[in-house]
Order: C-alpha cells, then sequence, then structure tokens
C-alpha cells in the first residue's frame, strides 16, 4: 500500500474521539496522590555502603599497584580485528531465490535487503512452470526475507531455515551470506 | 508526602478549555499560558525535579491527547486505554529523575506506554481465557455490567484488531503518529528491520479490510 492511501488512515487516525476532560482530570489526580519526583544523587552524592566501598578502594589500590601496562594488556581489542569486518561487510553475493507457488499470478521477494517492500523485487516465472524466481546481489550477513505471493500472502521460504522472529503465523526464512559460502 | 498542586482547578474549565480551544486555535490552556508555551520539555522537567510539581501539569496536557488516541486505537477499548495512559504518566512522573535528554521525552514516553499496553493486552486475554467458558453467566448478566459501551467500533478498529499486536503497533507508530523508524526502534525496542517488515505487513493486510469498508 502506497503511502497516499495511507494518508487516509493517518486522517483516520488523528480523527479517533479525545480521551475527554473527565479523563484528564482522573490522571491529574491520580498524579496527586504519588510523592514528586526527586533529582536522582549526582556522582558526589552517591553513597554506598560501607564494604562495598571499602572492596571498590582496594579494587582502585591494586589497579594502581598494577600500573597502566597491565591494563593495557587486559583490555586491548584483538588486533585488526575492526579490518576485517570492515572488508566483509563491503562484500555482497549474487543469490538466486525460487519458490514453487502454483496458482500463483505474482511473487515477489522482500526481506530486510529491500525494506520488506513487495513493489521492489517482483519474481519471474519459470516458462511454463510454478516455479518463480529472481537473482539479486545481497550484502554479507545474516538475513531475513519471505515471498509475497499475489500480493498478499506472505510466506516463507520451504527449503530455507526459519526465523525465529516475527513469524506472524507464516514465518519468515533466513539466509546467511557468509565470505565463504551462502546458505539458503 | 508532598502534595501535587496543579495551578488550576482540576475540574472545570481549566481541562476542558485545553482540550478544545487547542483545535481552534482560540488560545492554549491556562497551564501553558502560565508557563509560557514556548517552555520546552527539558525545561519542564527540570523544574518539576526542582520541585514545582505544577510544571507536569503542562507535559499532560501536551501529550495526554496523543497518547490516548494511541493506547485507544492499540487496546480498542475505552477503559483499558485510559488505564493504559493514567499508568504511564504515573510511571513517568515517579521516574523523571531517570530521564535522560539524549531521547526525546515524547519518546521515553511513549516507550512507557507501549510497554503498558502491551502488559494490559497481556492481562485482557487472561481475562478473556479465564471467562470464555462463562457465556451463560455473561449472557445473564445486567446490561450495565457489560463493557460494551467501552468498546469502540468503526472501520477502521475493525480492521486494526485483526492484526496481530505488533503489526498494529507499528503501524500506529508510522501512520498514526508519524514518527521515523529510528524513533520507532527506540520506542518498541525492535530493530529498524523488523520495524519496516511489520508496517509492510500490517499494510497489506489492512489494504483489503480497509478498501472494503469503504
Amino acid at each position: 500500500m502506497n503511502d497516499d492511501r495511507f494518508d487516509r488512515l493517518s486522517e483516520d487516525f488523528r480523527a479517533t474521539p479525545s480521551a475527554g476532560p473527565e479523563a484528564r482530570a482522573r490522571l491529574l489526580e491520580r498524579i496527586g496522590r504519588v510523592p514528586p519526583p526527586r533529582r536522582g544523587a549526582r556522582f558526589g552524592e552517591l553513597r554506598m555502603p560501607a564494604p562495598l566501598a571499602a572492596a571498590a578502594a582496594l579494587l582502585l589500590v591494586a589497579a594502581g599497584l598494577l600500573g597502566p601496562r597491565a591494563w593495557r594488556t587486559a583490555w586491548s581489542p584483538p588486533a585488526r580485528r575492526s579490518d576485517a569486518v570492515a572488508a566483509a561487510s563491503l562484500e555482497a553475493a549474487v543469490v538466486r531465490f525460487e519458490l514453487s507457488a502454483p496458482g500463483a499470478a505474482r511473487v515477489a521477494l522482500v526481506g530486510d535487503f529491500n525494506d520488506w517492500d513487495a513493489a521492489a523485487t517482483p519474481m519471474r516465472r519459470v516458462r511454463a512452470s510454478d516455479r518463480w524466481t529472481v537473482s539479486l546481489p545481497v550484502a554479507t550477513g545474516r538475513h531475513v526475507y519471505a515471498f509475497v505471493v499475489d500480493g498478499t500472502r506472505w510466506v516463507g521460504d520451504p527449503l530455507a531455515p526459519r526465523a525465529p522472529e516475527d513469524g506472524f503465523g507464516s514465518p519468515n526464512s533466513v539466509l546467511v551470506v557468509g565470505g565463504a559460502e551462502s546458505t539458503l | 508526602m508532598a502534595v501535587f498542586r496543579p495551578p488550576f482547578p482540576l475540574a472545570g474549565r481549566g481541562p476542558a478549555a485545553s482540550a478544545s480551544f487547542a483545535r481552534t486555535g482560540v488560545t492554549a490552556s491556562p497551564v501553558a499560558a502560565l508557563y509560557g508555551a514556548g517552555m520546552d520539555d527539558a525545561a519542564l522537567i527540570a523544574r518539576v525535579l526542582d520541585g514545582d510539581a505544577g510544571a507536569f501539569t503542562v507535559i499532560v496536557d501536551r501529550y495526554h491527547g496523543d497518547c490516548s488516541r494511541f493506547a485507544l486505537r492499540m487496546l480498542g477499548h475505552r477503559q483499558d486505554a485510559e488505564d493504559a495512559v493514567q499508568d504511564a504518566f504515573l510511571g513517568a512522573y515517579r521516574g523523571l529523575a531517570r530521564y535522560r535528554e539524549r531521547q526525546t521525552f515524547r519518546a521515553w514516553l511513549y516507550r512507557i506506554l507501549i510497554n503498558r499496553c502491551r502488559s494490559v493486552a497481556r492481562q485482557r486475554r487472561r481475562r478473556a481465557s479465564r471467562f470464555v467458558a462463562d457465556e451463560r453467566a455473561l449472557a445473564d448478566a445486567p446490561a450495565a455490567a457489560r463493557d460494551g459501551d467501552h468498546v469502540l467500533r468503526d472501520s477502521l478498529q475493525t480492521a486494526l484488531d485483526a492484526l496481530d499486536p505488533r503489526l498494529r503497533e507499528a503501524v500506529l507508530l508510522k501512520y498514526g503518529e508519524g514518527l521515523d523508524y529510528r524513533t520507532m526502534s527506540e520506542m518498541t525496542g525492535a530493530g529498524i528491520s523488523a520495524l519496516k517488515m511489520r508496517v509492510r505487513r500490517a499494510c497489506a493486510e489492512l489494504r483489503p479490510r480497509l478498501e472494503e469498508s469503504r
């Protein structure tokens, strides 16, 4: 549904009846029975139980004795890790998606790679068959996708692992595009 | 215990005026006039935390209408919506010292409200499953005891009620509140991609229902 059609939804929503002054008065009455909020303790005002404070002080002393070298060793990130991640994130692979959908008039691919837009990636019917296909470049990483049959029916990929999140009764599927291999 | 003193009577002209005059553009509410309409949320919150509890009334004036509308569309039931909105404002008021300005107050408040709506919906489902078997008792109950009057009935609500709550929440935030996906993500705790998918799915499900009703 394009945004123009949803202008009406926005209008209808804005025409929702107001809660009314009585509801507001009831709310203020309830708020009036609650102690007013106070500012939280600032850093200098933080209070800590004595044993905890002693333990914290000991830790700080120990850290001072070990010196900055020990801290550096403990906290250094793995060398060049970020470089590797950055390089991998630039990669993409061309992935071919296929679905068998008997009787369908149109099928589209939707996923996080096309903002779940059913108009963005229509699939092509393989001649004289029920199979629909489309190929497109997909960036390295984990992706969630589904197919939209005839504009309304969302179906998962029967040949791919299912995503646990946001199934809404018709689970999405997971695609992992890795450096060396892709899983579909 | 300190007492909350709004700078005008709780019932009567003040609240009604703020609700109705805002539409006609005649004037702002008496409270807003007192504090200055230009005072932003952060300044009002600072005043509340400095002991001026009445400044929270301006916050209520500013967001009560929008929050009520959202909750009503989320829950489809006036009393449930009012409960959720009251709990959300009370939660925000009690926890005001925890609010940090890296998030807008509106987003913070809506996050609380969304969680309240989810809880109310969960409680309602439990309630419904507990009483669904006693249909005869329900039929025999006096009309006044039924809560049919609290149920919002229009074509938009009928279409929204049929959606999964997460889809309804997403489409209301997107098209009802006009929010961008980043703000929606802050409010709901869901990822941007998941939210986009929910909105698309909600649109796909709403379209035939809304067109059918027009």
